[in-house]
């Protein structure tokens, strides 16, 4: 069960960070590369549009079969799926924060000899990740939710490994009650800390 | 004692020999219909201190804005010690590590401290070591007598030291030039005093400064020339002398009595 716990956090926690990375980009090329736009676009309503159990099987079936490496990976073909639907979230999330942040501290940057990727990652990141905090927050507490659907291509996850013990003891209550706990227990405190640190963030910053 | 700016006043501000910044035919237009700067030429003189004031919506901000290339003009050009900004393959963020400006609005970067303010560029562009850069950067701080504050973030500060603060951003790199796009419009009135007194300080060090603003008094102790802009052009220049006893256009006649006026009533 340990195993499970580990994989199921593995799987969200690098798709996070996957999605973030991704999902600046996609925020800041939506921003600030007006020729970016219909390619953000597409990408967001692609994996924002379609269900995730949906994607996982055909990006591991569909995709591994035609590409095997890396697809036919059943662990990396979740992290990636769940990381780029995360990006699409997350750049909508993002988006939001930097209109909130306003165009002047860019201008702000630019004015000292900033260009503007640096002017991006000292001013306007740092402050990003202040005003996204209560998204970052329900974000992070999807994806440990969504990464059971991984169970549907063999990952040993949470959900994979509730499922075998409910086949061994056939027990059809207790393995899922504690999974259902074992889920709570890693998103709650996580998200919840994440959106105090940031209330209290903004608060000091005045943001 | 003369002070330095004093003493340069007395020996006439056209004597001025190196010039720091100079625009030539300046036009932006903006969705093709609102002119807002047209056909601005312009020197500024090293140590030079030029006041450019005209009603609100006069391009001011813009043609400030031009300057440092923030907002690229349309036409004419743009010479920062002989170097052509405006021409094609400039290296604008260079140019810009070079030129200081202050905004209405201050920007300061509000997740860090007035000393993360002042010293990001330092670190950042300049590539200073850390050392080094705090190091000037505290001295900015205080030469506009903010380095008591320098632990305290933007949302702790009044606007007034958030504007000195600003002022040290720009300052820090030592610019050539700096541009001040109203300064103290922003802010209360009793903090005006604050801010004025630090500009004050500046031009005493013989500091370049082309500023916007609307203080008359600061303006006539320490303008080598105030230059009266109006719908997009300048309309008239010359010493402050010329603007409060006799401007020579009529605009700048009417102009002057209602800020007189409004000066008075305060």
């Amino acid at each position: 069960m340990v195993e499970g716990v580990l994989t199921t956090l593995s799987i969200s926690v690098l798709s996070f960070l996957l999605g973030m990375a991704a999902g600046l980009l996609l925020a800041f090329g939506r921003v600030y590369e007006k020729g970016s736009r219909p390619l953000v676009e597409v990408f967001e309503k692609f994996f924002r549009g379609i269900p995730e159990l949906v994607l996982m099987l055909m990006f591991y079936w569909g995709v591994g079969s035609y590409i095997p490496f890396p697809f036919k990976n059943a662990v990396f073909t979740a992290t990636f799926v769940l990381g780029m639907r995360s990006a699409a979230n997350q750049s909508q999330i993002f988006r939001g924060a930097i209109r909130g942040i306003g165009e002047e501290q860019m201008v702000a940057a630019r004015s000292l000899g900033f260009s503007k990727l640096w002017s991006a990652v000292h001013v306007m990141i740092p402050q990003v990740f202040v005003f996204s905090t209560p998204g970052l927050g329900s974000e992070y507490a999807l994806l440990i939710k969504d990464s059971a659907y991984a169970f549907v291509i063999g990952v040993p996850d949470i959900m994979f490994i509730t499922n075998s013990i409910r086949k061994a003891t056939l027990d059809p209550v207790t393995p899922y009650l504690a999974a259902a706990f074992l889920y709570i227990l890693l998103t709650f405190p996580v998200a919840t800390w994440l959106d105090a640190w940031g209330s209290r963030r903004k608060k000091k910053l005045g943001l | 004692m003369l002070g330095e700016a004093e003493e340069r006043k007395s020996w006439g501000y056209k004597e001025m020999t190196d010039i720091v910044m100079e625009c030539k035919n300046l036009w932006k237009t903006y969705e093709q219909h609102l002119i807002a700067v047209k056909d601005v030429s312009l020197q500024i003189g090293e140590g030079d201190i030029k006041l450019i004031f005209g009603p609100s919506g006069s391009g001011k901000s813009t043609f400030l804005r031009c300057l440092a290339m923030l907002t690229p003009p349309d036409r004419g050009d743009i010479l920062l010690r002989g170097e052509c900004l405006t021409k094609a393959g400039t290296d604008l963020n260079k140019a810009r590590t070079r030129i200081g400006f202050v905004f209405q609005q201050i920007y300061l970067f509000r997740h860090l401290t007035a000393l993360g303010n002042v010293e990001l560029a330092l670190r950042r562009v300049l590539k200073l070591p850390k050392e080094e850069a705090e190091k000037r950067a505290l001295e900015a701080l205080e030469e506009v007598k903010m380095q008591e504050w320098s632990h305290h973030y933007p949302s702790q500060l009044s606007g007034g030291q958030q504007q000195r603060v600003g002022i040290a951003r720009a300052l820090a790199r030592n610019p050539d030039i700096i541009l001040l796009d109203e300064p103290t419009s922003a802010l209360d009135p009793e903090l005006t005093g604050e801010v004025i007194d630090t500009l004050r300080d500046l031009a005493k060090k013989g500091t370049t400064m082309l500023i916007v603003s609307h203080e008359m008094p600061f303006a006539r102790e320490v303008a080598d020339e105030m230059i009266f802009f109006d719908e997009g052009s300048i309309i008239e220049t010359g010493p402050p002398e010329q603007f409060f006893t006799n401007p020579k256009s009529e605009r700048a006649k009417k102009f002057m009595a209602r800020l007189i006026k409004r000066t008075k009533r305060e």
